[in-house]
């Protein structure tokens, strides 16, 4: 217990040292800088494992051995006694008294793009922050340099994977991209600008700023100067992106894959204080050859999701970090003619680990063949609102953006009681 | 006669009430007032205003003065150029005494070929929303073929109801106007995504969550709804020609299933626009329903097409939305926000901010044949439009008031052009060809497109620019959205620097020819901002010129001092 505790201060003081280079900005926003005795308490964070284009419940944590809706796979015995998930997961199931199971998801959405975006907002109504923005909004501190949410993804099609984003809540709270590891583009001062040239524009423009912010609407102008702190703080802080630090044995044990290596950008990330970070593991998708797709898929999701979740225990981070694993739906019960299952929203799964839920729980059940939830059906807007209790924020707030008021969760659904630590 | 007098009334008597106003008029002309004569014969931009003010006062807001001259030039050459004026445009107009110079201003730029680019630009991207079909350029119109068709049909201000009509009946075979198609092909002329974009853009209403089920949030979304408009589409297909391109295909059979997710309840429907009539098929003799039979190599023609049947029954002021979502859209276009907002949601939960507003704006379209530029220009007369951004009290009045002229970000395109135009680039690169010998040819193209090819060698060099400032595909662009990506690209790319270079005729080599240090701040200050600098902006900026010591500092500063200009919000947004 005592070796997490100094790795929480640790991580603080990492914190509290940009704090010290920023107080400028700080200040010009008009924000009140923390009181001295702030108290030391680490901030909750999030990390969202999306497995786009929906992976299926079946070959993962809702097993169903033996029907003819099941496919060719056996059920493995885990770390729960009397509780089996897919043989395709086995280091996890080793795990599974760490993470939270909901095996009663009923989305109803049977589409990536709706898909996408209601289980990352708890919504079907267009133009709410998704999950990242939201958390990084309701989460933020004066203090802080760093943007509140990155998105790591591989720089492919974006059609749906990237479907909205802040919402509302404007720019500041956007994910920052980061495409294929490679750090957001220009985070490097051109040669030919010298530093002091860079700093007398820098003055100029916010003397400009200070200038048209005293007659106009200033909620525009803080938006636009929210990008130029974050742009510096990024610069600033480079090595965050910098993978080369971590140690061989680190790279191996994540796995030299992009998943592997994604995740593991997403522990530096939050390790440096970014407070929501997604990870998109693509290619669930599998109209064809579902058996095959789904061993490719684990394989890398399996060993990966354990090394990360050891890696942010090991390091005193899962205690204030909620591992969310979900995709934008599940796959049908019936296998089509190409060996494929298809869109699925009725009855699948997803876990969680980590910060605010109870470990060792599986929640809800299906019928025999997985086509319907019979125990405890669980919507999107249930679980963004568990989401967000498990990281100690009020489901039932509102946001004020200006002169108009939104519930931060759907008011039609509500938090699961049940898996709330 | 009637509408004159009216605008001679003091404010006051013009703001009340419009029935009162009119009962009052109507007695001391000793007329019966009918209310609809003297209305009608009053210009829309003044009908505008007195709406807007009637409901200022109802919610006891006070609006923001009228917008400065230096607020006002600025502000709609973005509007209707969609680039910031020059130098030289922005002091000639603030030194212009002519009290109806304003009205003149927006005449001229609403007949200048830059209106036609920029309205391109704006429908290009509204229309498109930056999608790329996933077949890639292959199977899309050429760029500059989708570019010269808008621009035409601005330049020629055709009416909004037969451009609509172009863009959802053509096939892409026509010689003329074919580019259109290419509405069709971004979104791979698949029929749920053109139903839903066919929805919000040209009706104002997202049918998105009727396609799976009755809409619960709307109980005017129905799902068959989605589907009656769904049928016009489904039977259009992509079809790709060699070497490049693609046509639309068609078939001439096919009906249109559906099932509620949520009641299993289920249907079949002909085409049919949301709240219209069903549109059934014309009884054809078998086999002779094809103009030409689709075949592994032969494109469908069907005898009866339901998209041109689409293309003729949409466009039509009859058509529950058609017209009043143009309305709002040009409304939102000059004003940062519709009447109805978000303007692809009109519904009965959703009501418009001013509903009389937008019947007036409604009205005045249909009885004008849907007239785009007449449009803009009695929005861009209204003195609604014409408010300063300044706040009147200190905190922002609600922006469905329309209060105060709001803060909007400069779209991508905007951004581009005006940083192009704010170093001077455009000036040096129009004067580069002009003085090289003309071609022969020049005489017979239209004005828009020496335009836009005179402009075109610009774009390369700030296409990546461009880029860093475009939203995602297939989103619409609505609000202000900066990124840190824009603001990494603006404090550090490469690809900038070569626009902010003192090359001959650029803004930092004019300003390096002037020895006085006012007459560049001047210069400085109305080429970036297009206002001149205030007493302490002056003082400030005097006092680093004086400071430099060698001619190479005192470039340094002067850059400065131009970069921290064109970084600043005032330059990033439209106020």
């Amino acid at each position: 217990m005592k070796f997490t505790q100094t790795h929480r201060s640790d991580e603080y003081q990492t914190r509290r040292r940009w704090l010290t280079g920023a107080v400028g900005t700080a200040a010009a926003l008009g924000a009140a800088p923390l009181a001295g005795a702030a108290p030391l308490q680490p901030r909750k964070q999030l990390l969202l494992l999306f497995l786009s284009g929906g992976a299926s419940q079946f070959e993962t944590w809702d097993p169903k051995p033996g029907a003819k809706t099941g496919g060719p796979f056996r059920a493995i015995p885990t770390s729960i006694p009397g509780v089996r998930i897919g043989e395709l997961l086995p280091h996890t199931a080793k795990a599974l008294h760490r993470l939270t199971v909901v095996r009663s998801v009923v989305s109803n959405i049977a589409d990536h793009f709706q898909g996408h975006y209601a289980l990352q907002s708890g919504r079907i109504a267009p133009g709410y922050p998704v999950l990242g923005s939201a958390v990084a909004k309701l989460l933020e501190r004066p203090d802080d340099v760093l943007p509140g949410y990155v998105s790591i993804r591989r720089n492919g099609p974006k059609a749906y994977t990237d479907v909205g984003d802040a919402g509302f809540l404007g720019a500041k709270y956007d994910g920052v991209k980061v495409y294929d590891n490679l750090p957001p583009q220009n985070l490097v001062r051109p040669a030919g600008i010298t530093t002091p040239l860079a700093e007398s524009v820098e003055r100029r423009r916010r003397a400009a700023d200070a200038r048209f912010r005293q007659r106009h609407d200033n909620r525009p102008i803080e938006s636009y100067e929210a990008t130029y702190q974050q742009a510096a703080a990024l610069m600033k802080h480079r090595e965050i992106f910098d993978l080369s630090g971590e140690s061989s044995v680190m790279h191996d044990r994540y796995g030299r894959h992009e998943f592997g290596q994604h995740c593991l950008q997403a522990r530096r990330l939050l390790e440096a204080g970014v407070t929501c970070v997604k990870v998109t593991h693509f290619d669930w998708d599998a109209h064809q050859d579902n058996f095959y797709w789904h061993q490719v898929r684990c394989a890398e999701f399996d060993r990966t999701f354990v090394t990360l979740l050891d890696d942010l225990e090991q390091r005193g981070m899962l205690e204030h970090t909620l591992v969310v694993v979900t995709g934008e739906m599940g796959r049908t019960p019936q296998i089509n003619n190409l060996g494929g299952r298809d869109h699925w929203g009725r009855a699948w799964s997803m876990a969680m680990a980590g910060a605010g839920v109870k470990p060792g729980v599986i929640h809800g059940a299906t019928n025999d063949l997985g086509t319907e939830v019979t125990e405890d059906p669980v919507t999107h807007g249930d679980l963004f609102h568990t989401y967000l209790r498990a990281l100690g924020i009020d489901s039932r707030m509102e946001y004020t953006i200006g002169d108009q008021t939104n519930p931060v969760a759907d008011p039609a659904a509500k938090p699961i009681e049940a898996l709330l630590a | 006669m009637n509408g004159i007098l009216l605008t001679h009334l003091p404010r006051r008597w013009r703001n009340r009430d419009k029935i009162a106003c009119l009962v009052v008029l109507g007695l001391a002309l000793g007329q019966t007032s009918r209310g609809e004569g003297p209305t009608e014969s009053r210009p829309l931009h003044e009908r505008i205003d007195a709406l807007v003010s009637r409901q200022l006062e109802s919610r006891k807001l006070i609006p923001a003065k009228l917008s400065s001259d230096a607020e006002f030039v600025r502000r709609v050459y973005l509007d209707l150029s969609g680039v910031i004026p020059t130098a030289q445009e922005a002091r000639t107009f603030l030194d212009d005494p002519a009290p109806d110079k304003r009205a003149r201003l927006i005449d001229t730029l609403l007949t200048a070929p830059g209106y036609a680019l920029h309205m391109a630009r704006v429908f290009d991207v509204m229309l498109l929303e930056r999608r790329v079909p996933a077949g890639g350029t292959a199977v899309d119109v050429p760029l500059p073929a989708w570019r010269d068709y808008l621009s035409e049909a601005f330049a020629e201000n055709r009416p909004w109801d037969v451009m609509t009509r172009e863009l959802l009946g053509g096939d892409g075979s026509d010689s003329d106007r074919g580019a259109a198609v290419r509405f069709y092909l971004t979104r791979d002329v698949n029929a749920h995504q053109l139903t839903r974009d066919v929805g919000r853009l040209f009706l104002g209403i997202d049918l998105q969550c009727a396609q799976c089920h009755d809409d619960p949030r709307f109980k005017d979304y129905r799902q068959e709804d989605y589907f009656g408009l769904y049928a016009f589409l489904e039977r259009s297909k992509l079809f790709p020609v060699k070497p490049k391109g693609a046509l639309l295909g068609e078939l001439a059979v096919g009906t249109t299933k559906f099932t509620s997710v949520f009641t299993a309840k289920s249907g079949e429907t002909y085409p049919r626009l949301p709240g219209g009539a069903l549109l059934a098929d014309p009884q054809l003799e078998k086999d002779r329903e094809y103009r030409v039979k689709p075949g592994p190599k032969e494109r469908g023609i069907p005898v009866y097409s339901r998209r041109v049947a689409l293309s003729e029954h949409l466009p039509r002021k009859e058509t529950p939305g058609f017209t009043r979502n143009l309305a709002n859209r040009l409304w939102a276009l000059m004003l940062g926000r519709g009447i109805i907002q978000p303007l692809d949601l009109s519904h009965a939960g959703n009501p418009p901010s001013h509903p009389e507003l937008l019947a007036e704006l409604e009205a005045w379209l249909a009885a004008h044949h849907h007239d785009i530029r007449g449009l803009l220009r009695e929005i861009t007369l209204s003195r609604t439009y014409q408010r300063s951004s300044e706040l009147p009290d200190g905190s922002p009045p609600p922006p469905d008031a329309f209060a105060v002229a709001p803060l909007r970000g400069l779209t991508a395109e905007q951004f581009r052009w005006s940083l192009l135009q704010a170093t001077g680039r455009i000036e040096a690169h129009l004067a580069t060809l002009d003085a090289q010998p003309k071609k022969a040819s020049a005489a017979e193209t239209p004005a828009w497109k020496q335009l836009a090819d005179r402009l075109e060698p610009l774009e390369r060099p700030s296409a990546a620019l461009l880029a860093a400032f475009s939203g995602l595909p297939g989103q619409p662009e609505e609000g202000f959205q900066p990124t840190v990506d824009q603001a990494l690209h603006l404090l550090n790319s490469e690809k900038l620097l070569p626009l902010l270079k003192a090359d001959p005729g650029t803004l930092l080599h004019r300003l390096s020819t002037m020895e006085q240090p006012e007459p560049l701040i001047g210069e400085l200050y109305f080429s970036v901002l297009s206002r001149p600098p205030d007493a302490e902006e002056m003082s400030e900026a005097s006092q680093q010129i004086a400071a430099a010591g060698s001619p190479e500092e005192r470039n340094v500063v002067v850059k400065a001092l131009s970069w921290g200009l064109l970084l600043s919000a005032e330059f990033r947004l439209n106020h």
